[in-house]
């Protein structure tokens, strides 16, 4: 900590610079040798994985993922956690985009407030009565279910990201909408839009990342055959596998697209995980 | 300003200009999902809690049974007991050790750049993704730590099948996990914080340590509360780690309140219970965030 105070300019001395290094190094290496662990015993043959000490050099396969993808239905899966991220990201952009307009222009403050208060909900609490009522209507193990559902994961964070954009637009270009006549709604559509694209494109991988990464809702919701990656890759932990180069694949192929796409929004994803209490 | 009349709607009536306003069209879609998928629900959990609801049978009213049925249950004080020293644990680490980093990376260095973006890739990660990763890495005989361990000369741990070292090592998982968020935040306020103070104590001859205690802590207080606000929301209804890697297990060593509460639902279908749970667990989570809200304000 003692390097706490001296914050800008002042050159550092060599060993104040080898310290900064040797703490950068630790915490680099604890954030990335598991991730390390995890890319490479997904491309080893299963018996490679446990012996010790692990090789850094070997020969790459491709044999647990094509076993994952031949032996269990991981295709369908993965087709799945599209459809349900996918769906619920175009939903919530339909919902939350217009509001975030009006929220916007009439500086409204309730969506904060609604947020954070649906964010602080345990996820069971609303999960109880959609159970019922979802069976009650026949919707169980819908792809339509759980979309919906994880629609309120996204909705949210899409108006909360889209006011912030149409902030940025300055008021007179939108009142030179009305001088013009268009209606609310040509407003929003031909102006409004299209000037705060970047904001729907930070919505849609942000929005997307978090829905395929929500694990509870499709737990319970989702059957055999609607179910996403994550709760397939719940049951392949319950079974008791001792295939650990498949179970990695497993992981890795449920990991991957969010980490990927997390590279694209850098400092958009932390506002979306504090929904906007911080900025970036 | 005839803009502003197409704004604010035309007609004298209130009623009618209210449902006009172009403000009401947009919001409309949004309200009526919040209504039917957030709303209803709420109110309905409510009724359920006031139940005894087997699924598949007939409900019947028992008014607030299921509450006095949760205050003499031993398993949701166990629950208490879990979910509290699983968050106090894991928002201590997570504090300090976010509050160093922050400090190293509001260092000028080559490097602070890229330890930044390879922050960014547990917060990424699915929470699943990452029980399944520690639930190799941490096997008690074939897993790489452990190995790790042996080769340091340091004896083997059980990890999370023992009833004794689950709750710390879900909380190192966690801390693995999202030290990293707190990392950006607390990062975001030392950016923000002025010069004046520090340009005045180097003048006073303050230590770097002094500084610290002195200068830096106190003015990062609001942004070290927001994080704590955060992570306490997400820790008290700490789930999906647990779930893929120990559903609640060994025993009931890491049932915290959420895994107890889902289960009592979705596992012995108890969904009147369960919902008396959940609400439990909700109003918890509402107490500790407005503990801390008052908190902030009193320190500001």
């Amino acid at each position: 900590m003692s390097d706490a105070g001296v914050r800008r300019g002042k050159p550092a001395s060599l060993w104040t610079r080898i310290a900064l290094l040797v703490q950068y190094l630790v915490v680099s290496l604890i954030i990335l040798l598991p991730l390390l662990w995890l890319l490479t015993s997904s491309f080893k043959p299963s018996a490679e994985v446990t012996r010790y000490p692990p090789s850094l050099v070997f020969q790459p396969i491709l044999d647990n993922y094509v076993r994952l993808f031949h032996t269990l239905p991981y295709a369908l899966y993965t087709l799945n956690s599209i459809i349900v991220a996918g769906g619920s990201t175009v939903l919530g952009l339909f919902l939350a985009v217009p509001a975030a307009f009006a929220v916007s222009w009439y500086r409204s403050n309730w969506p904060a407030t609604v947020s954070l208060m649906a964010r602080m909900a345990p996820g069971g609490l609303y999960l109880l009565p959609w159970y019922i009522i979802f069976n009650r209507l026949g919707l169980q193990g819908t792809y339509l279910a759980l979309a919906l559902t994880h629609t309120v994961i996204t909705m949210p964070i899409t108006l909360y990201i889209m006011s912030s954009f149409f902030d940025g637009i300055p008021r007179e270009l939108i009142e030179s909408g009305f001088v013009d006549g268009l209606t609310m709604i040509g407003i929003v559509r031909r102006i409004a839009i299209p000037l705060a694209a970047p904001g729907m494109v930070v919505s849609v991988i942000l929005t997307f990342i978090l829905s395929w990464n929500y694990f509870l809702f499709a737990l319970v919701l989702s059957n055999i055959n609607t179910s996403p990656l994550t709760v397939a890759a719940f049951r392949f932990v319950g079974e008791g596998v001792t295939d650990w180069g498949m179970l990695m694949a497993a992981t890795m192929v449920l990991a991957l697209p969010p980490l990927l796409l997390a590279f694209v929004v850098q400092r958009w994803l932390v506002q979306g995980l504090t929904l906007g209490a911080i900025k970036g | 300003m005839s803009a502003l009349t197409s704004i604010a709607g035309t007609s004298k009536n209130p009623f009618i200009r209210f449902l006009t306003s172009p403000f009401i069209w947009l919001i409309a879609p949004a309200v009526i999902f919040l209504l039917v998928m957030i709303a209803f629900p709420l109110g309905y959990v409510l009724y359920m809690s006031t139940q005894d609801f087997l699924v598949g049978l007939q409900a019947t009213a028992v008014g607030l049974r299921n509450y006095l049925q949760m205050l003499a249950d031993p398993v949701f004080w166990i629950g208490l007991r879990v979910t509290f020293t699983l968050y106090i644990i894991s928002l201590a680490a997570q504090l300090v050790i976010g509050l160093w980093i922050a400090l190293l990376l509001n260092r000028n260095f080559t490097g602070a750049r890229s330890l930044r973006t390879i922050l960014l890739s547990p917060l990424a990660m699915p929470p699943v993704a990452v029980g399944m990763m520690w639930l190799i890495l941490l096997d008690p005989e074939f897993g790489p730590i452990n190995y790790l361990l042996k080769v340091l000369g340091l004896p083997n741990l059980l990890f999370l099948a023992s009833p004794h070292q689950v709750v710390p090592t879900l909380a190192a998982i966690d801390t693995w996990q999202y030290t990293p968020l707190i990392v950006l935040i607390l990062l975001g306020g030392l950016r923000s914080l002025p010069d004046q103070p520090y340009e005045a104590a180097v003048i006073d001859g303050a230590s770097n340590v002094q500084q610290f205690w002195y200068i830096t802590l106190p003015l990062l207080r609001p942004a070290i509360i927001t994080a704590a606000v955060l992570r306490s929301i997400d820790l008290l209804r700490f789930f999906d780690t647990i779930y893929i890697t120990t559903q609640g297990g060994p025993g009931t060593a890491s049932t915290t309140l959420n895994i107890y509460a889902y289960k009592s639902g979705f596992v012995f279908f108890h969904m009147g219970y369960a919902s008396a749970l959940m609400i439990a667990l909700f109003v918890i989570v509402l107490v500790m965030v407005f503990a801390l809200s008052l908190f902030r304000r009193s320190v500001q």
